[in-house]
């Protein structure tokens, strides 16, 4: 028991300081958020004027996007006519121009032919005959273009007639059933759904703008992003109501490849990069001093407080804090290594707060140990009861913000969900110094002859 | 030499620190009552009528691009806004530097502002960097915190509630799942109206801190409510009142509240004083504000809002009520007597653990026999005496 005890207590002073040690060596450290360490900036414009409504949806699935591919809370906004993004922790700007190269517009296209573009009747097209044998007159169809698909082969595709814009915004994901897997991805009601049915019909019926260049099928809508047929699904009903479900012999991966460019291809008009800028600190360059300061300052007035309540047992709540925030700074520092996560303003200030739970976790502990003295037991005897049942307590109350933690970082986007990640993070430290540290720590001093005689919570131990 | 332990204190201060107040939290129950009232009537008829101010991140607004020559940075930015009575709070304010110019830009963001004001701010700002008025660029922005992100967050935070009810309920009961809902709504209803009525501006970080006052909440609730439901098993067999057994748990927990609050409020009036005062760091402001209140209401409503709530809706689910509630000097002997895992020490040398512990003191029987005189009246059986080895 006592083996155990101390094994614990050393095992997590030293990985601990271990870890924090090879970190600071390393010159790792937590990134900081744009307010505070600011970053790189990319202005984006529209290639054709756009609506101050297309703007807010380019700057919406631009956001989207970005955190989708691993950008924790960008600032991404319209100014005047253009689109500024903000990218946190990005110090190369060439990194940050490829980072943001993330707009498209998916056009809709008809189907062709299968190898080559020719000459199209417009009437006559036998719906038997393989398209690209079929002799017709001299006409091009106006806006025909040979583009290639994803394996390489040729297609050509017709004028577009839509775009991306058909389909609801984010609503394209990657779905299992029986057939295997395929993409569903719902329609815009009215226009939306007008459009892709009218074009939908055309290929239905192998009409001549549509026709069927495979006789088992019917004609083919093909999905085209920057000038490569994504998919070019044959069209199995005139009239779809909310959703299209496209199928085939997807694997997975191009199932969620595909609901991702109808996601990402919802561009109203397509935007390219302007301008690069290197940004500075947006909250001011006092901002992150000063919390840190004023932090400091906060925790050696908690500390204070609590040596003058709980005296000796106050040094047990120094070194624990210290183990906590070394924890909690090295766990920050691998997030930063392994994810664009940022720790910014509002970030550092939520740890800062986070000290008053932690210290919690102390003084339930500590009180409850009074109370056991009080009524009559030693303090050797009370340390592992009290233990027990402030542990129970602690677990259940700090359960309830890993929870709140887990579900804010999984569903919502930007700064709550860098907010829930950090309340996680020193949460589940909370938990883990409580348990590895706290406890051996509280009951092998409770244990030694060094409380002896020394005052604790105004008492004076006795052995 | 300290006195023993469970001797009763003398003074009010001597009593709370050793946890053996006796203050009748459920009596006072109307004082809660009323401050939530107030705290709903006042909010929301302030949300109703002004309104939250809501910041740049939210609402848009404009922006200036001004040359960074002549000495122009981001602290001269900052003393014209302040000397035109923009507020610096809620503006952002940047240098950045375009890639392949060697002249740099300060890009100054605030919140929207009448158009005299801006063409001011445009000249002075001109004249600060000595270029000409039109080699400002001024522009509007957008928000960039989107629709979108309200409403994934509100989904998160919905989903989250609702798995904190279910959780309480499987972990404690649903009475006290309720009972921790209402308080965490007092409380965030609590800072929402500081924020409206004193039209502070919300930015990101004050969502932030709102959630961070919500799981505070959330947190302390469960704590003190750990408590009761720990009392709950050990007056099982007496009958006790439920209201009883919340006031002992307050008074149990008094002390543990007290010191928490003041370990977590320490560290944000630091902030706010130290930080945005002293140090001039104006974004903590109202970021402190609001966590400074909420931490207070989070403390404030765990003990006078959710445990008396938590009593009546008990109350009502049955418990015999044949013995009047207690007070006095009959609950501080609860308080202190049913303190702890069991035992209670009513005279000298009753077991193994005593015997050490009196080795030193010469403990005044009487009143030992006095003060838990009351303790086994309310323990109507007397405590079991502990076996040596148990199983």
């Amino acid at each position: 028991m006592k083996t155990r005890l101390w094994a614990s207590l050393l095992g997590t002073v030293l990985i601990v300081g271990a870890l924090l040690v090879g970190n600071v060596a390393a010159g790792n450290s937590p990134q900081l958020g744009i307010d505070l360490q600011g970053g790189v900036s990319v202005i984006l414009e529209p290639t054709e004027p756009a609506t101050q409504d297309d703007l807010i949806v380019i700057r919406d699935l631009i956001r989207d996007e970005l955190e989708r591919t691993g950008i924790a809370e960008p600032d991404v906004r319209t100014q005047g006519s253009t689109i500024v993004v903000d990218l946190p922790g990005v110090r190369d700007t060439e990194e940050a121009l490829s980072r943001v190269d993330v707009s498209g517009v998916v056009a809709l296209r008809p189907v062709l032919f299968t190898a080559e573009c020719q000459p199209l009747d417009g009437s006559n097209l036998d719906p038997d005959t393989d398209g690209a044998t079929v002799s017709i007159d001299d006409t091009a169809t106006p806006g025909a273009e040979l583009l290639p698909t994803r394996d390489g082969t040729i297609l050509c595709v017709g004028a577009a007639q839509g775009t991306g814009e058909v389909f609801e915004r984010q609503s394209a994901e990657a779905t299992l059933d029986q057939q295997g897997w395929g993409v569903a991805v719902g329609l815009r009601g009215g226009d939306g759904r007008a459009v892709w049915n009218n074009l939908a019909n055309q290929c239905f019926n192998g009409a001549p703008t549509c026709p069927r260049t495979n006789p088992n099928s019917n004609g083919q809508i093909a999905i085209v992003l920057d000038s490569v047929v994504q998919s070019a699904p044959s069209v199995n009903t005139t009239n779809f109501g909310d959703s299209v479900a496209i199928t085939g012999s997807f694997t997975q991966d191009e199932a969620r490849d595909l609901a991702r460019i109808l996601n990402r291809g919802a561009f109203p008009v397509e935007v390219e990069a302007q301008e690069v800028e290197v940004i500075s600190a947006s909250a001011g360059s006092r901002a992150l001093d000063a919390a840190v300061i004023a932090g400091l300052i906060g925790v050696a007035l908690v500390l204070t407080f609590l040596l003058a309540y709980y005296r000796w047992l106050a040094l047990v709540i120094l070194t624990g804090l210290t183990v906590w925030a070394s924890t909690v700074y090295v766990v920050a520092t691998l997030v930063s290594e392994w994810t664009n996560f940022s720790l910014s303003l509002a970030g550092v200030t939520g740890i800062i707060v986070a000290v008053g739970v932690t210290v919690d976790s102390y003084v339930v502990f500590f009180e409850r140990m009074k109370d056991e003295i009080r009524n009559g037991r030693t303090l050797k005897n009370a340390a592992p009861r009290s233990f027990a049942a402030t542990w129970r307590t602690i677990w259940t109350a700090d359960i309830v913000s890993v929870i709140g933690a887990a579900i804010l970082f999984a569903l919502s986007v930007g700064n709550v969900r860098g907010f829930a990640l950090f309340l996680g993070i020193t949460t589940l430290c909370d938990l883990f110094v409580c348990f590895f540290f706290t406890r051996p720590a509280v009951v092998l001093l409770a244990r030694s002859n060094f409380m002896v005689g020394k005052r604790a919570f105004g008492l004076e131990v006795a052995q | 030499m300290s006195p023993r332990g469970d001797q009763i204190a003398a003074s009010p201060l001597g009593r709370l620190y050793r946890g053996q107040t006796a203050i009748d939290f459920y009596g006072k129950r109307k004082i809660g009552v009323i401050v939530a009232i107030v705290v709903v009537v006042v909010t929301l008829g302030s949300l109703f009528t002004r309104g939250l101010n809501l910041g740049l991140d939210f609402e848009g607004g404009q922006a200036w691009d001004v040359p960074a020559t002549n000495g122009f940075d981001v602290d001269e930015a900052e003393a014209i806004l302040d000397d035109n009575g923009v507020s610096t709070t809620g503006s952002k304010i940047q240098r950045r530097s375009p890639q392949g110019s060697d002249d740099d830009i300060i890009r100054i963001e605030i919140e929207v502002v009448p158009t005299e004001t801006a063409a001011t701010l445009s000249a002075e700002f001109a004249e600060a960097a000595g270029v000409e008025a039109n080699e400002v660029t001024f522009s509007f922005t957008s928000a960039s915190w989107g629709a979108d992100i309200t409403e994934k967050a509100v989904r998160a935070l919905i989903i989250f509630l609702a798995v904190v009810v279910v959780f309480i309920s499987i972990r404690f009961e649903w009475r006290m799942a309720v009972a921790g809902m209402v308080a965490m709504v007092h409380d965030v209803l609590f800072t929402v109206g500081v924020y409206t009525l004193f039209q502070f501006e919300v930015t990101p970080a004050t969502v932030i801190a709102f959630l961070t006052i919500l799981g505070y909440s959330l947190y302390d609730t469960i704590v003190v409510f750990d408590r009761v439901k720990e009392n709950e098993g050990r007056f099982a067999s007496v009958k006790m009142l439920y209201p009883d057994i919340v006031n002992i748990s307050m008074n149990q927990v008094l002390m543990r509240s007290i010191n928490t609050s003041i370990s977590s409020i320490l560290p944000v009036l630091s902030i706010l004083f130290i930080g945005s005062g002293l140090l001039g760091a104006d974004a903590l402001r109202e970021f402190g504000v609001a966590l400074f209140v909420g931490m207070i209401a989070g403390v404030y409503s765990s003990i006078m809002v959710a445990s008396p709530l938590l009593a009546r809706l008990k109350q009502k689910s049955g418990r015999s009520q044949r013995r009047h509630r207690l007070t006095g000097d009959e609950l501080r002997a609860a308080v202190v007597g049913a303190g702890v895992s069991g035992r209670v020490v009513s005279a000298r040398g009753v077991g193994d653990d005593v015997d050490h512990d009196d080795r030193s003191d010469d403990v005044d029987v009487d009143k030992n026999a006095a003060v838990h005189s009351s303790a086994d009246r309310v323990l109507t059986h007397p405590p079991r005496p502990r076996k040596k080895k148990r199983r």
